[in-house]
């Protein structure tokens, strides 16, 4: 195999580079691909409007909520904060702040909402089953009499309804619908927007420390992960050596409960000290206590357990 | 050397056992995966196995039978798979001095039973869900039921002939007497009311299990940071007892061998006794007081001073 020119494999290494420093951006239009390719499927594939006037309204609105609800679900399922903050809460009741876990969740179910109703057509299926005489009043002005009878069909084939009128009928859903979309997708970019220099203005250090901090967070709970299982690897070799081999243990250092419970609060920046995370703060104080070495003593219970 | 195609075999079989690893722990990529791959199967079973007989006796029983047996039949290879109800029934039947029946050992044995039933229902809700998306086994089960039949076929033309007929919708047009149109009303009415259930299921299922797993974090005893090295300790153990377990199985089968084919006394070999597997087979509950990552461990520490003071006695000897 010819070896590729040395220029090219440098500009392959700067485009790489370049995507791998663009995470978020590319992780949440990952997010916004899926979520259309899933709204394409879905029509394609499961959604076929009922015609019947009984119940267009409630499989529209389910069609149109349901994948909502669920991928609210699944986003605070997959939010770290969240878990952080309710591990142990019976224990140790602090103050919850919803606000930032749910704003993070409630990325994808806006997204996929405003792309269901870009598309218009779960919005003309649940609309064209309502009952209420104004609406239906609204939307059949100037229409023929069989309009309210025939509305329900509308979003199908099946209509008795000329063609033109059906059309009619039809492309107002849909102008309604896109409508709607449109004005989710700015009222969301705008609170996003807001919400951001709130946050932003009300960070007590500068722009460039903002980013380091965020930086150092990320490589301490990436090193945090690669850690843990070298140490879990060593104790559980330990023990099972110990076990198997009938000797004693070595002797093993082990973080205390108080001091893990430490490292997984919360935490918030202050300017009196210069530490970016809980555990450095319980690393560098100076008053912490080294762990009590637990000697093993032959106590009431284990000795009942050798009968 | 190693011929290219084992080498190939062996990157693939690697490749399918960290999946199969996935899927087996309890993380939510392991359980996204159980239910995205039911999802899967189901599309297949019922594009190709599924096929409404369309008679008025046996529509209903033949829909629910393929809605709920396979549900069932997943349900109970979850209970198989899962190492944590064998590591419970093992021993379960044969009363053992000590080990009283009391209320905190039955309170204890239903909470795991109730965490390996939460990781055993993933695959059949999928299945069921997915079933009522696709409507196929809703369609054919709600056409042979009675009752149901005055409310499909009210209010059209053809209502007689439909109510009669009705069992033989899922099966294709060309149905004498009744429109097409009357036709694909029922059925559509009918898939909607399918996925509209299915979607109810979904989201119902989805907000119980997080409330349920919000609970079970509230009540936990231990921070975020040590469950979670907690979880990879206990499956590092879980990995690592199956590898020294088979070294030392070589080593006691190797050195049975040799006594028996050579006819010498067999050697000395340090292996742990009945009482001690006893001791590490119990699931492990943790407690604020101690620091120990699993039953395991606890005993290893435990043990600590009484090997000491063995291997003091010997030496003395």
């Amino acid at each position: 195999m010819q070896k590729l020119p040395a220029d090219t494999m440098d500009n392959f290494q700067t485009v790489l580079r370049f995507f791998l420093n663009q995470k978020a951006t590319i992780g949440y239009s990952f997010m916004a691909l899926l979520t259309i390719g899933g709204e394409r499927i879905f029509t394609l594939v499961s959604f076929q409007c009922p015609c019947n006037h009984d119940q267009n309204f409630a499989y529209g609105l389910t069609f149109l909520l349901g994948p909502a609800a669920v991928l609210l679900v699944l986003g605070l399922f997959f939010s770290t904060k969240l878990w952080r903050l309710y591990t142990g809460c019976c224990l140790n009741p602090m103050k919850l702040s919803f606000t930032s876990i749910f704003t993070g969740a409630c990325v994808a179910p806006i997204m996929w909402l405003c792309v269901a109703l870009l598309n218009g057509t779960f919005y003309e299926c649940a609309v064209s089953g309502l009952d209420d005489n104004l609406v239906v009043d609204l939307f059949c002005k100037n229409k023929t009499m069989k309009c309210r009878e025939e509305l329900a069909r509308v979003p199908c084939d099946r209509s008795k309804l000329s063609s033109d009128e059906r059309m009619e009928l039809l492309l107002m859903f849909r102008a309604q619908s896109q409508i709607l979309g449109w004005s989710l997708i700015i009222i969301a970019a705008v609170v996003g927007l807001l919400g951001t220099c709130y946050t932003n203005c009300r960070s007590k250090v500068s722009y460039l420390q903002l980013t380091f901090w965020k930086r150092y967070v990320e490589k301490e709970k990436e090193r945090f992960d690669a850690y843990a299982m070298d140490y879990a690897t060593k104790l559980a070799e330990r023990n099972l050596q110990s076990f198997f081999e009938n000797k004693a243990p070595e002797a093993f250092p082990f973080p205390s409960h108080k001091a893990w419970e430490e490292i997984s609060a919360h935490y918030t920046f202050s300017r009196s000290e210069q530490c970016y995370s809980t555990l450095q703060r319980c690393v560098e104080r100076t008053d912490r206590e080294t762990p009590p070495e637990k000697r093993p003593v032959l106590d009431s219970e284990y000795g009942m357990e050798m009968h | 050397r190693v011929p290219a195609s084992l080498k190939t075999t062996r990157a693939v079989m690697d490749k399918f056992k960290t999946v199969l690893n996935i899927a087996n722990q309890q993380t939510n990529l392991g359980i996204g995966m159980v239910a995205l791959l039911t999802a899967g199967g189901e599309q297949i079973f019922s594009s190709v196995v599924f096929k409404c007989p369309c008679s008025q006796e046996l529509n209903f029983v033949y829909g629910i039978v393929f809605l709920l047996v396979p549900a069932l039949a997943l349900l109970l290879l979850g209970y198989i798979i899962s190492k944590k109800t064998w590591k419970l029934l093992t021993g379960l039947c044969c009363p053992r001095k000590g080990r009283s029946c009391s209320w905190r050992r039955l309170f204890a044995t239903g909470t795991v039973l109730f965490q390996i039933s939460t990781t055993a229902l993933v695959a059949p809700s999928s299945w069921i869900a997915v079933a009522l998306l696709n409507g196929n086994y809703f369609e054919c089960a709600m056409t042979g039921v009675n009752a149901s039949k005055a409310r499909l076929c009210g209010g059209k033309a053809s209502a007689e002939l439909c109510q009669k007929e009705l069992f033989r919708f899922p099966c294709g047009r060309g149905i004498s007497g009744v429109p097409d149109a009357d036709k694909d009303d029922v059925l559509l009415t009918l898939r909607a009311q399918s996925q509209i259930l299915g979607w109810l299921l979904i989201a119902s299922i989805m907000l119980s299990n997080l409330l349920l797993g919000c609970m079970a974090r509230c009540a936990s005893p231990i921070s975020y940071l040590q469950l979670k090295f907690w979880r990879m300790y206990a499956q590092q153990e879980s990995c690592m007892i199956d590898s020294f377990s088979a070294k030392h199985a070589k080593e006691l089968a190797e050195r049975n061998l040799k006594s028996f084919f050579n006819g010498t006394p067999p050697e000395d070999i340090k292996t742990p006794s009945n009482k001690d597997w006893e001791k590490i087979s119990s699931l492990y509950k943790f407690s604020a007081k101690d620091h120990y990552y699993s039953t395991l461990h606890r005993y290893v520490e435990r043990h600590k001073l009484s090997l000491h003071m063995r291997h003091f006695n010997k030496a003395e000897r």
